[in-house]
């Protein structure tokens, strides 16, 4: 038998399951790498702390919990999605300052891009294990 | 000064701040024994429980939060008196305390080291609780033996100390097993028994396999469990049966908050540091532990064909060591990965606070001391310490917290940083 010596594996399945729990939502996973990547640098010798903090960076709220000052991320019904602090709440708004936009992903099939709409390409590598390292993919 | 007439058998709880002189009789305070004319100092957010040996009467000062309040019943459990009468029988050499946060560890085994003083036993007592260090400052593993009897364990000096480089175990295991295992088997050159106090992270696989190999390499003849309830049984259960003593925890424990543990930690290393000065190490004399730096092949920056303000340069087998002024551009960053593989960075001056352990040509720790400035182009260091003797200085250990003189904490370096 052995034991974890230290909280890295805790750590790691922490970030998988909080990318699997919000990976349509882009907010979330910006405040996430952004929280996670200052727990770091602050205390890079309790990863048993960064674990414990991490799921506590996005918490759902219902409308008439907001104050002005929050910060939230807010979701709308056409798959957008709006980062900001709360400057005021009314019944049928909610006004937000220092805002910025990001969309839920969508799966679309096949899509032509124009070229001259290219800002910028990078190759996605999947199976990177079985490239770098193939006598440690063990399989399923 | 006020007095208290005491019956024997009468139990008091005493609350620092308070000082107290025994006039008449015998009473024991952490299970010491003091006579007439004993003096007993209890310090503020302090409290110890005094019991009459005899009909006494003691006289009292009380400072700022003292008080003394007469209690119904003695607060030590039954059970402790019955293990000190079987120590005494059995003669173990090594006693290992475990217990969570807050049971009374280390009141435990100065109540256990006193009482077997009064039978001539000399107890050496290993303080492994590094953040709130009693025996030695904060950050340090440190041996005391019990040459009188104290009402706190704070009262014992230290006799040897082993620089952890943290407040906590976690990220430090190994310099944490090899530590109390040195620190156990000094106890045991200089004294009849060794109490091995462990530190009170007993859950999570760390805390498990921190617990575990601590009881593996000190091959302890007991292991004390002190519990409230069976907060330790996952942990008994893989040690041998015949060794294990399960203790119930003192009635009278007052658990500390994670800020008050941080205020007392400030407190210690404040005073540690009180009076300390500067002392300038040339690092060609001087070994470096615990560290990259100056640990590979020493390399002229200017040989390194990159226009940066790169101070120091070394070949690792990782990787090529730079310390930089500021931070390395993209395009030197990316000339030094062509021609050395990895490059590791250090930016001059993030050395500032950083907690050391200053180890003499012995392997004795003499002390801990903070980095004030390595000068890498001239190869000295400044470090500020209460040790005054820097010719004794043989090594600089590097330890993982950034803390002020005043003993405030500031940060935390990312082990493998140096």
């Amino acid at each position: 038998m052995t034991f974890e010596q230290s909280d890295l594996q805790r750590l790691i399945e922490e970030i998988i399951e909080l990318y699997q729990r919000y990976c349509s939502d882009p907010s979330a996973i910006d405040v996430i790498c952004s929280e996670l990547r200052t727990l770091y640098q602050k205390i890079p010798i309790y990863p048993g702390i960064i674990v414990d903090c991490l799921p506590k960076i996005v918490q759902p709220l219902r409308p008439e919990e907001l104050k002005e000052g929050n910060e939230i991320s807010v979701l709308l019904k056409n798959n957008q999605i709006f980062v900001g602090k709360v400057a005021a709440v009314a019944s049928d708004k909610i006004t937000l300052v220092d805002c910025k936009q990001f969309e839920r992903p969508r799966s679309l099939g096949e899509v032509s891009l124009p070229m001259r709409d290219v800002h910028g390409i990078k190759l996605l590598m999947r199976g990177i294990l079985q490239k770098e390292w193939p006598s440690l993919d063990f399989g399923e | 000064m006020p007095e208290l007439k005491l019956k024997r058998g009468d139990v008091v709880r005493l609350e620092g701040m308070l000082s107290l002189r025994v006039k008449e009789g015998n009473v024991s305070i952490s299970g010491g024994l003091h006579g007439k004319d004993s003096k007993i100092v209890v310090p503020r957010a302090k409290s110890l429980p005094l019991e009459a040996e005899t009909d006494a009467v003691v006289e009292y000062a009380l400072g700022a939060g003292g008080s003394l309040e007469q209690l119904p019943e003695r607060t030590i459990p039954h059970e402790w008196d019955v293990f000190i009468e079987d120590v005494i029988q059995a003669k173990p050499l090594i006693i290992m305390v475990m217990g969570d946060v807050d049971v009374g560890k280390t009141f435990f085994t100065t109540y256990v080291a006193n009482k077997l003083l009064r039978q001539g036993i000399r107890v050496a007592a290993v303080d492994s609780d590094i953040g709130q260090a009693d025996i030695g400052p904060p950050s340090t593993m440190g041996l005391g033996i019990f040459e009188r009897p104290v009402g706190l364990l704070y009262e014992i000096p230290a006799r040897a100390i082993y620089f952890i480089g943290s407040m906590s175990p976690s990220g430090h295991m190994l310099e944490f097993i090899v530590g109390m295992k040195k620190m156990a088997e000094r106890g045991l050159k200089e004294a009849d028994m060794t109490i091995v106090n462990t530190p009170g992270w007993i859950s999570g696989g760390p805390a498990r396999a921190l617990q575990l190999h601590a009881m593996e390499s000190l091959d302890p003849d007991i292991v004390v469990a002190l519990q409230q309830d069976k907060e330790l049984e996952h942990l008994l259960v893989c040690a041998p049966p015949a060794k294990v003593r399960r203790v119930p925890a003192s009635k009278k424990v007052r658990p500390r908050s994670r800020e008050e543990r941080a205020f007392l930690r400030e407190l210690l290393l404040a005073r540690y540091f009180e009076g300390a000065g500067r002392v300038k190490l040339d690092l060609r004399r001087v070994r470096l532990e615990r560290c990259y730096y100056r640990t590979g092949q020493l390399l002229d920056p200017r040989t390194l064909g990159v226009h940066a303000s790169i101070v120091h340069a070394e070949k690792l087998p990782e990787a090529l060591l730079v310390v930089v002024e500021g931070a390395l551009d993209r395009e030197a960053m990316h000339r030094l990965e062509a021609n050395f593989g990895q490059v590791k960075t250090i930016s001059r001056g993030s050395e500032k606070n950083l907690l050391v352990g200053l180890v003499d040509g012995s392997n004795e720790l003499l002390g801990i001391g903070i980095i004030e400035e390595i000068n890498y182009a001239r190869e000295k260091m400044i470090v500020i310490t209460p040790v005054k003797d820097g010719d004794k200085i043989a090594a600089v250990q590097f330890g993982s917290m950034k803390i002020k003189p005043s003993g405030k904490e500031v940060g935390a370096v990312r082990p493998g940083t140096f």
